[in-house]
């Protein structure tokens, strides 16, 4: 016998808004977050796009306290972890009372930090490298700073695996409340925009190309797609045990009813390879949440614009249903957000409940035509109406993880 | 009714006294030390000189699938510790569900050398040298993706980045994935190369001991950075016992908490350490008096020393006073998010050989570290049940304890 999960909150800092329905409503309007770079100096790079989130220094949302220790990223996690637990009424005497958990998604925390503290030792000389961006430069650091801006006592832990960092936090968290161990977990993901990232992902050929055709966009399952807009955010869910929730008298918004995931040994170079892995974790998925492959109701995808990373999803999820995707409602948020790495999929996430709770499944911007292989039929530009019980969540990263998550309409708890 | 049993059936051990389990155990009860002055880099510029390297480290011996000029030098010491645990638990790869084996691995800097090389062409204008090897060796992420990669395992594969106490937080993961059903087998750790920018970091903390590492000394001056990587091969005992396999322990539980109270300082009074020994004591089901060996986070800093004895005593009481407890970073330094690991794998042995590892440099005691810290020479002593400690940047304390497993004997 194992608890229910279930998401009493949701805090969410993303190009596209600062709540969950501001974040929907521009997703449903078919709004793009990508825009001139401002974070940085572009000059150098090829691609002049990015998803920031604009005019952020989290100040509008923690106002009152001294934010120098916490750098962008930080202040990213620790603004959606306030919005987080405002939403889920976990306020600031009850965590002193009860241990709330933080588990953290992300695949750099801040490179930018991390380059700056090093590139201050070797330009100045190392006596003049600061001790508290030292501090800084852990990967783990925006879930400390995080947990000691706003008391989280209980578990604290991050998770790096490229794009599926979220969902693999959620998962991770998921299961510690599952085996009983935590009540009360903020759990999701986070990462920023800087330099050194996005002259990576430039030096790598993953972001789209401005001198294209296709435009500078990113469209997900589209034949024209050639890569990727890098994007910013943060997005964290309150994850409570379903009968300690019902105790406190807070509402369920949806459960979290089962995970999976698996690795593709090829790592992304070998298609039969890349497409069973994400089959693999999709099934794992389904098989932890009791749930058949024709009771999903609608799969928001983790396609983000890469020739190779999109084939291999839009494969592994045909595998992964039984062949049940050709009339599957399908989004792909990161047309709109961008590839926001570490938060992507809890983004994915917030953005399911929401239609969840309303009905409508965002369409895939700019899509036009869906590569012709893909077993997607109803995948498109336009919302649609759906009455959705079940959705299926998946996350493919760039160096063979995979992960995927089944959400469902809470049962009166 | 099959068993929740989770057991450690193999080890593997890069580090700066010794690669592979026979070698490392063999100069860490003869209390040999890993550290010197560093030479990864010129530490002219700096006010102190120690490192724990990993000396004379041949990647080729160990990785055989992968291309080693690709791999960043975490990767290397992460898949030879994990080839050597493979081998030391002799598993059969072959005759592997590939699809249930993965991969938890802990380390606080990543691949921090390929930052370095960033930050090099940075400074020097040339950042046109930087190519696509940068995205595809950096990320901490790849340390855990190339393991599988090399040996072909495509269940759970992640990656825990909280530093210090990264190997145990690690453990815990692979624990809970096996418990859980979701694998049978795990490769659990942690991995970090030595680095400039940990180095820096430390040195700007003044956290570095200029000439001696001596953890619980009165003159104890600091910590040394270090470098390794330590892999346990997990399983549930009715996968280990299905193959007729050696089991060193068993991992019964773990405690993690958060100090929420300071990014590099530990809380005052120990309490996420007081939280987190606590835990998995609790979940292991274990008295505090039952505890047969502590393994010190023991970083030879004056105040973990003193906080972490001060923890001890809240958590065992009188206990306290006869639970031999030492630090192996007397002699391998400090080696970052493998240390747990390392540590983890130390428990274990200690359990198998009933023998105690010492904390070397031990000369004076000191008032507030009144504990018994098994100076300088290893021990004979029955090890039933160990606890192992760490604690980390960001207030991340893990607790993991071991247990001699009954069944196996």
């Amino acid at each position: 016998m194992r608890n229910r999960v279930v998401i009493t909150g949701m805090g969410v800092v993303s190009s596209l808004g600062d709540s969950p329905i501001a974040l929907h409503s521009s997703l449903c309007d078919g709004r793009s977050g990508a825009r001139p770079i401002q974070l940085f100096d572009p000059a150098a790079l090829a691609c002049q796009l990015s998803a920031e989130v604009p005019s952020f220094d989290g100040q509008q949302y923690l106002s009152g306290r001294n934010l120098r220790p916490l750098n962008r990223t930080a202040r990213l996690v620790a603004s959606a972890a306030k919005l987080a637990l405002q939403d889920s009424g976990w306020s600031e005497p009850l965590r002193c009372e009860e241990e709330v958990g933080l588990v953290l998604g992300t695949m750099f925390c801040s490179l930018q930090t991390i380059s700056a503290f090093d590139r201050r030792a070797l330009e100045a000389g190392p006596a003049f490298a600061s001790p508290l961006d030292f501090s800084n430069t852990v990967i783990n650091a925006a879930a400390g700073q995080t947990a000691i801006f706003h008391n989280l006592r209980g578990i604290n832990s991050t998770i790096s695996a490229g794009t599926t960092s979220g969902l693999q936090a959620i998962s991770y968290a998921a299961d510690v409340i599952r085996s009983g161990r935590s009540h009360v977990i903020l759990a999701g993901g986070a990462d920023e925009l800087c330099f050194e990232s996005f002259y990576g992902f430039e030096r790598a050929g993953r972001l789209c190309r401005s001198d294209d055709s296709a435009g500078d966009f990113p469209i997900p399952f589209d034949s024209r797609r050639n890569g990727m807009v890098l994007g910013e955010g943060a997005a964290l869910l309150v994850l409570e045990d379903a009968a300690y929730a019902r105790e406190r008298g807070v509402k369920a918004i949806a459960e979290i009813v089962g995970h999976g995931s698996s690795y593709d040994c090829s790592q992304g170079t070998d298609e039969r390879h890349a497409a069973e892995a994400v089959a693999s974790s999709v099934q794992q998925a389904l098989i932890d949440a009791g749930v058949q492959p024709h009771e999903i109701d609608c799969l928001s995808a983790s396609a983000n614009g890469s020739p190779a990373g999109d084939r291999h999803e839009a494969q592994g999820v045909f595998l992964g249903l039984n062949g049940l995707t050709r009339h599957l409602p399908v989004t792909a948020i990161k047309s709109m957000l961008g590839e926001t790495l570490g938060a992507a999929a809890a983004l994915q996430t917030i953005s399911l409940v929401e239609t969840m709770l309303d009905g409508v499944l965002p369409g895939i911007c700019n899509l036009q035509e869906v590569e012709a292989d893909f077993p997607f039929n109803l995948a498109s530009s336009d919302n649609r109406e759906i009455d959705m019980r079940t959705g299926l969540i998946n996350s493919v990263g760039f160096d063979g993880q995979c992960c995927s998550l089944v959400l469902s309409r809470s049962a009166k708890n | 009714m099959k068993s929740r049993s989770i057991v450690v059936t193999g080890i593997g051990v890069v580090t700066p006294i010794g690669t592979g389990r026979k070698v490392f155990w063999t100069n860490l009860l003869a209390g040999r030390c890993g550290i010197g002055p560093v030479r990864s880099f010129d530490t002219s510029a700096y006010k102190v000189h120690l490192g724990a390297e990993v000396r004379d480290f041949q990647p080729e011996l160990y990785i055989s699938n992968l291309d080693v000029a690709h791999l960043g030098r975490a990767s290397q010491f992460a898949i030879a510790a994990a080839r050597l645990a493979l081998q030391d638990a002799k598993l059969e790869l072959a005759s592997l569900d590939r699809k249930r084996a993965g991969v938890s691995m802990g380390t606080t800097s990543g691949e921090p050398r390929e930052v370095e090389r960033f930050d090099d062409s940075f400074v020097a204008r040339k950042l046109g040298q930087i190519g696509p090897e940068f995205l595809a060796r950096y990320p901490s992420h790849v340390i855990a993706a190339h393991m599988a990669r090399e040996f072909q395992l495509a269940g759970v594969n992640t990656m825990i980045p909280t530093a210090c106490a990264a190997g145990n937080y690690a453990i815990a993961h692979a624990f809970d994935t096996l418990r859980a059903g979701r694998c049978d087998l795990m490769l659990a750790g942690g991995a970090d190369a030595f680095s400039r920018i940990t180095f820096t970091g430390f040195a700007q903390l003044g956290a570095i001991a200029p000439e001696i590492c001596q953890p619980f000394d009165r003159c104890r001056k600091g910590m040394v950075p270090g470098e390794g990587a330590g892999v346990l091969v997990l399983e549930s005992l009715d996968h280990a016992k299905g193959r007729g396999a050696r089991i060193y322990a068993e991992v019964t539980g773990y405690g993690l908490s958060c100090d929420a109270h300071h990014m590099t300082a530990a809380h005052p009074n120990g309490d996420g350490a007081v939280r987190a020994m606590t835990q998995a004591l609790e979940q292991s089901a274990v008295k505090p008096e039952e505890i047969s060996y502590i393994s010190a986070h023991g970083t030879g800093t004056p105040t973990n020393d003193r906080l972490e004895t001060l923890a001890v005593k809240r958590v065992f009481k009188q206990a306290a006073y006869s639970i031999p407890i030492s630090s192996i970073k007397s002699m391998l330094g400090h080696t970052m998010g493998a240390a747990s690991a390392i540590e983890a794998a130390v428990c274990a042995l200690a359990i198998h050989y009933n023998r105690i590892p010492a904390t070397i440099n031990f000369q004076q005691p000191d008032p507030d570290c009144d504990l018994d810290y098994v100076p300088n020479s290893a021990r004979d002593h029955n090890v039933q049940i160990a606890m192992n400690n760490a604690y980390a940047f960001g207030g991340n304390n893990a607790s993991v304890i071991l247990k001699r497993c009954e069944v196996a004997n």
